[in-house]
């Protein structure tokens, strides 16, 4: 049914001579990257992450949890960690380079946690090399998989996160407050993209305006912009289809309470491809369910605190298909 | 990119080329709910123009595409523009060669039921589409290849496996068309599979949704 630990054997041989490295057992792939986003606060980003991660770890699988959420840290308490000695916050100050030496164990065997930020600490944001340096030292940790829980907002930190991963997952709740800023989001995500691939300084400038909603050129939607770049350059405008390609972010419908929120996700999907002209995939939903608000308030995993429950039942599927999809991938590549 | 008014109605419906009628049907039925008035998922991003316009185009799209004549006018007619035809024909016509049966492989069940007998008591299990489908000279395989619905899931239909097959939304239309292909009467055949399908569900009671897509 799943590809269990064949990711654990496949060593490949241009890293005979990294073996070196204590950070790498025996597994010479680097980690897979996903990276939890959804726009707005609240809409259990965290809640999902915590569980996916656990999930992730009961299928065997070697997990690593990032809270990349420095302003509201809290991916520790959901895994039912004390307040931590040692954070991201260490990492962002510049006292440890080392993303290994932030690693927390858990009740799990499998996962670990990087917390976001510790009691009485101020902390700043990381900057643009601050965030390479990381995202480099996080694919060289010894896991199957690094879980990066995001921030709210869509400031540029969190858009290269989640542009970075190998897979962008957007937590949506059915109302429209989650709807409008998963879009804004996307939007923020998508134009950063077309950003970062401009080459042309002409170009960039065209982006860069159409990231203003109110720009002058009349640009409304990235249909528009399309337009706008292969008139202004037609490579440019060939490189920026590709750009656009790759992007695949992977919706997550969370507190779905009817069969109509439930099918939110595909109506998503179909937006982002007729408005923004780029794939999305439906990856799932998890219930509304008084037991997934219990779980948080006894800082313990859904999957593992009633793991029978419906919700959990959703959340395990989801992991499933997050490990089938990418493991496929990773083999097929 | 291009914009609503440059995309195909196989591109408006978010499909392939060769899309079977179920495809088609599901595409539609979410896409109209999607696009209704008042749609939560435009909300903030399409404007109600964008969504009128949307709305015709899918209306004209699924018109066309979920009947099998205007489907094929206008793939023909599209080939006609691009030369290249659409992979939905070459299924056809490569099936119809090889059958020497002068019945339309999809869509038409007009001719077909007199040839088919009625189950007893009109009850249209797994074994009794099965006889259907042999009684129509079509291999498991042939039907696969024209439904594009998994040779898998049409064994556990013909075996009734109630408790293989994925949630009812898609049962329906896996049935429907392979009711449709053999040359049965989609919608008795739909309602008689289902009863027993559901009956046989009920007790189990969780939505099979997630997993199966």
């Amino acid at each position: 049914m799943s590809v269990q630990s064949t990711t654990h054997s496949n060593s490949s041989p241009g890293h005979a001579q990294a073996s070196a490295s204590v950070t790498r057992s025996e597994s010479a792939r680097s980690p897979r990257l996903i990276a939890i986003g959804g726009g707005k606060g609240g809409v259990g980003k965290t809640f999902v992450a915590a569980n996916l991660a656990v999930a992730l770890a009961r299928l065997g699988r070697r997990v690593v949890a990032v809270d990349a959420d420095l302003d509201g840290a809290n991916l520790h308490t959901c895994l039912g960690l004390p307040s931590p000695e040692i954070s991201l916050a260490d990492f962002v100050a510049g006292r440890t380079m080392e993303p290994e030496k932030l690693l927390m164990q858990t009740r799990e065997a499998n996962l670990q946690v990087i917390a976001g930020t510790h009691a009485n600490l101020d902390t700043p944001q990381p900057g643009q090399s601050q965030r390479v340096e990381l995202l480099r030292g996080l694919r060289r940790l010894a896991a199957d998989y690094v879980l990066i829980d995001l921030g709210a907002g869509s400031q540029r930190a969190v858009l290269d996160y989640f542009l970075v991963a190998d897979d962008g997952l957007l937590v949506i709740r059915p109302e429209p407050t989650s709807v409008e800023n998963a879009y804004s989001f996307l939007r923020a995500a998508f134009y950063r993209r077309l950003q970062l691939a401009a080459r042309g300084y002409g170009v960039r400038e065209i982006v860069s305006e159409a990231m203003d909603q109110r720009n002058e050129r009349g640009i409304r939607t990235p249909y528009d912009l399309m337009r706008e770049i292969e008139a202004a350059d037609p490579v440019e405008g060939r490189r920026f289809m590709e750009a656009m390609r790759a992007f695949r972010p992977r919706i997550i419908v969370n507190e779905a309470r009817t069969e109509s929120d439930v099918k939110l996700g595909f109506s998503v999907a179909s937006v982002c491809e007729k408005f923004f002209g780029f794939r999305a995939d439906y990856l799932g939903y998890v219930n509304y369910q008084k037991e997934a608000r219990d779980s948080v308030r006894a800082r313990r995993a859904l999957v593992e605190y009633r793991e029978a429950s419906e919700a959990a039942i959703y959340l395990k599927r989801i992991a499933r298909k997050l490990a089938d999809s990418s493991e496929a991938k990773t083999l097929s590549s | 990119m291009r914009g609503l008014e440059e995309l195909d109605h196989y591109e408006i419906l978010e499909l392939s080329r060769d899309a079977s009628f179920q495809e088609i049907d599901e595409a539609y039925r979410i896409l109209r709910e999607t696009y209704a008035e008042g749609s939560l998922a435009l909300y903030s991003l399409f404007s109600e123009g964008d969504a009128v316009v949307m709305r015709e185009r899918m209306e004209e799209a699924y018109r066309v595409l979920s009947d099998l004549t205007r489907r094929r006018g206008y793939d023909e007619s599209q080939r006609d523009a691009k030369e290249r035809p659409p992979a939905f024909v070459q299924h056809v016509e490569v099936e119809s060669e090889h059958r020497h049966k002068e019945s339309l492989p999809l869509g038409s069940s007009t001719g077909r039921d007199a040839e088919v007998e009625e189950p007893a008591a009109g009850e249209w299990d797994g074994a009794a589409l099965r006889r259907a489908r042999i009684q129509s000279g079509l291999e498991l395989e042939e039907i696969a290849e024209i439904t594009k619905v998994g040779i898998r899931t049409l064994r556990q239909i013909e075996g009734d496996a109630f408790e293989d097959l994925p949630a009812t939304v898609y049962v329906r239309g896996f049935v429907m068309t392979y009711a449709r292909t053999i040359g049965l009467d989609p919608v008795r055949v739909v309602a008689s599979y289902l009863r027993r399908f559901e009956e046989s569900r009920s007790d189990q009671g969780r939505g099979r949704f997630l997993g199966r897509r």
